[in-house]
């Protein structure tokens, strides 16, 4: 084993680098790589991705390892897990570390059971203890407890990290690229993607949005949701929805935030008619400062956000949405 | 077909959270054991792949002895028969010996077609067993699959379609496989009477872990446990957010109303610039 950390990026389908790679990277170096005495590396899985090398490199990469294949295109498990685990155990690193997308959740355990090393998901801390093994704190029981887990006795040791919980700073480095030599067959390739349908937005994804402009059941109709959408775009947030929000048909699953959705962590989270569940809290409550607009002055969302109006949203959304409009046009 | 469920027992996540005496885990004392919500859908999924194809439904469940319960419940709601392997030392048991003692298991049952299962358990919040179980039968997985389009019992094979974000993907993956399954992909039948009484009449093997032969599938005994996972939890917190809890309300009633909205809305904007500085 040497000792590097590596920082597995995240790639969109539009092939550029998701944010989370580069607080993935930032944190790394500076809680890990650090203590450990070893160097921040990169690692590129895909096709066409050995121009993004540079990226790595803004982001503090030493080093940057690539596995460019046509088979890698679209991401595919098989092709994912072939390609990471060969290089893990032709250069065995300390730490390997990766977003908690839909992709990292995906093929990482995998990884992790082909290697033989332990793995944690979905880390919001990450640091070393003082016997140089990885330590991380995660959200379980619905995001109502902490624990922290601390690996030992096998290498490498993998997570993956929440987005949204690091920031990434710039640290520009000219990393020396390392042609990860993994070969990977068209047989090797077991689920093969026949469709990919991708939504046109301008707005942000939930999950690595600094802003989230969520809705409720007492939104009341499909039509209503547009009250969200408006009010999002002028705070270029992402737009989320409660379950029963979701299962009333008003909006689609991929907006549903909560024990059943997606967990977000943005800096401010707007939560319109939403009572506040615990099943919601679970993927909302690590939220930095959360507001709640919500006519029923004893939903439980007032005994846990931190600004609020009582107040029916058709009164209240339109004068508000105005007001930040005026004040994000004056800039 | 021959059709798995793979199904957990979890802590009812609704209850309140506290940590127990040792720090290091969550008090279980009058916490309430239910059914892992996600392989309710997993079971109800596998129901409904028999009754489409023909076949039988098998329970996979790794536990200690309260476990029986859920799967009691998939048992009523249709499943044909299960496997409980059983033991009270699982509790400190990793993702990786986990992963490779139900594979183990799972090999024992012979051929297969599909596995279903939650894509997480809801008090652990630990996502990966699934997945390394696939690993471990050195089968193809599909995670997060929002609906099964279509099954190919004959051509061995499954279409998927599964959420990514921003989107989604539809997926062909050769037979046998394992689907994980999310929130929302069907909505899982109740138990009927008659089923729970047939229920107690279904085949139940109960497997030990002496049953195992853990060196055939690269485990020590140490592995089994907390002194030789791969990952190990220490310490156990509940989040202490301190929120603001500075809400606005009408003067007569809670409501604001009239003139109250107007300034309402300036007084939250001036709160979410000055003060948290948020926009």
């Amino acid at each position: 084993m040497n000792n590097e950390v590596w920082v597995v990026a995240d790639l969109k389908l539009d092939g550029s680098i998701r944010k989370v790679t580069f607080e993935a990277m930032t944190e790394a170096k500076n809680k890990i790589a650090g203590k450990l005495g070893g160097q921040l590396c990169g690692v590129l899985i895909g096709s066409g991705v050995s121009g993004l090398v540079s990226e790595m490199g803004k982001y503090g990469a030493e080093k940057v390892y690539v596995v460019d294949n046509d088979l890698l295109k679209n991401y595919n498990t098989e092709g994912y897990t072939i390609a990471l685990s060969e290089l893990i155990k032709k250069h065995e690193p300390a730490v390997v570390i990766a977003g908690n997308t839909v992709f990292g959740q995906d093929y990482f355990p995998r990884v992790a059971a082909r290697v033989g090393a332990g793995v944690t998901m979905d880390a919001v801390e990450i640091d070393l203890t003082d016997d140089k093994t990885l330590r991380i704190e995660r959200f379980s029981h619905s995001s109502k407890a902490i624990p922290t887990e601390v690996f030992h006795s096998h290498y490498p040791m993998m997570t993956t990290v929440r987005p949204n919980s690091f920031k990434a700073v710039e640290d520009p480095k000219e990393p020396e690229v390392i042609d990860g030599g993994v070969t990977i067959n068209a047989d090797d390739i077991k689920t093969k993607v026949v469709e990919i349908k991708t939504k046109e937005s301008d707005r942000p994804e939930l999950t690595e949005a600094e802003r989230v402009v969520a809705g409720g059941r007492g939104l009341a109709s499909e039509e209503n949701f547009k009250h969200i959408y408006e009010l999002a775009d002028i705070l270029g947030a992402a737009a989320g929805a409660t379950r029963a929000a979701v299962d009333a048909g008003y909006c689609p699953y991929d907006m549903q935030v909560g024990q059943t959705g997606k967990a977000v962590s943005p800096n401010l989270y707007i939560a319109i008619a939403i009572s506040g569940s615990v099943q919601h809290f679970a993927g909302m409550g690590s939220s930095k400062v959360i507001v709640a607009i919500n006519k029923d002055p004893e939903a439980p969302i007032f005994q846990k956000c931190d600004y609020g109006i009582v107040g029916d949203l058709f009164d209240v959304l339109p004068p508000f949405t105005e007001k930040v409009k005026a004040l994000v046009s004056e800039g | 077909m021959k059709i798995l469920a793979i199904v957990s027992q979890t802590q009812d996540t609704e209850a309140k959270i506290k940590v127990s005496a040792s720090g290091d885990s969550v008090d279980t004392e009058g916490i309430k054991w239910i059914m892992n919500p996600y392989d309710e859908f997993a079971v109800e999924e596998a129901i409904q792949t028999k009754e489409k194809h023909g076949g039988e439904v098998m329970i996979v469940s790794m536990g200690p002895g309260r476990v029986i319960e859920s799967i009691r419940q998939a048992l009523a709601m249709g499943a044909d028969s299960a496997v409980h392997i059983k033991d009270d030392s699982f509790a400190d048991i990793d993702s990786f010996a986990m992963g490779k003692v139900l594979a183990a298991e799972i090999k024992k049952l012979g051929d297969y077609d599909i596995i279903f299962t939650g894509m997480k358990i809801i008090d652990e919040e630990s996502g990966q067993v699934a997945v390394q179980v696939a690993e471990e039968l050195g089968i193809p997985h599909v995670s997060l699959v929002s609906k099964v389009v279509e099954i190919d019992p004959d051509g061995k094979k499954a279409v998927c379609q599964k959420e990514i974000d921003g989107g989604h993907m539809v997926v062909e993956v050769p037979l046998p496989c394992l689907i994980t399954c999310p929130d929302a992909m069907n909505e899982p039948r109740y138990a009927s009477l008659p089923g729970i009484m047939k229920a107690k009449k279904k085949p139940l093997t109960e497997v030990t872990l002496g049953d195992i032969d853990l060196g055939s599938i690269g485990l020590s005994e140490a592995e089994m446990g907390k002194e030789g996972a791969r990952v190990k939890t220490v310490e156990m917190k509940v989040p202490q957010i301190e929120r603001k809890l500075k809400i606005i309300k009408g003067q007569d009633e809670p409501m604001v109303k009239g003139a109250e909205v107007e300034q309402a809305a300036e007084e939250l904007i001036k709160l979410l610039r000055d003060e948290a500085k948020v926009i």
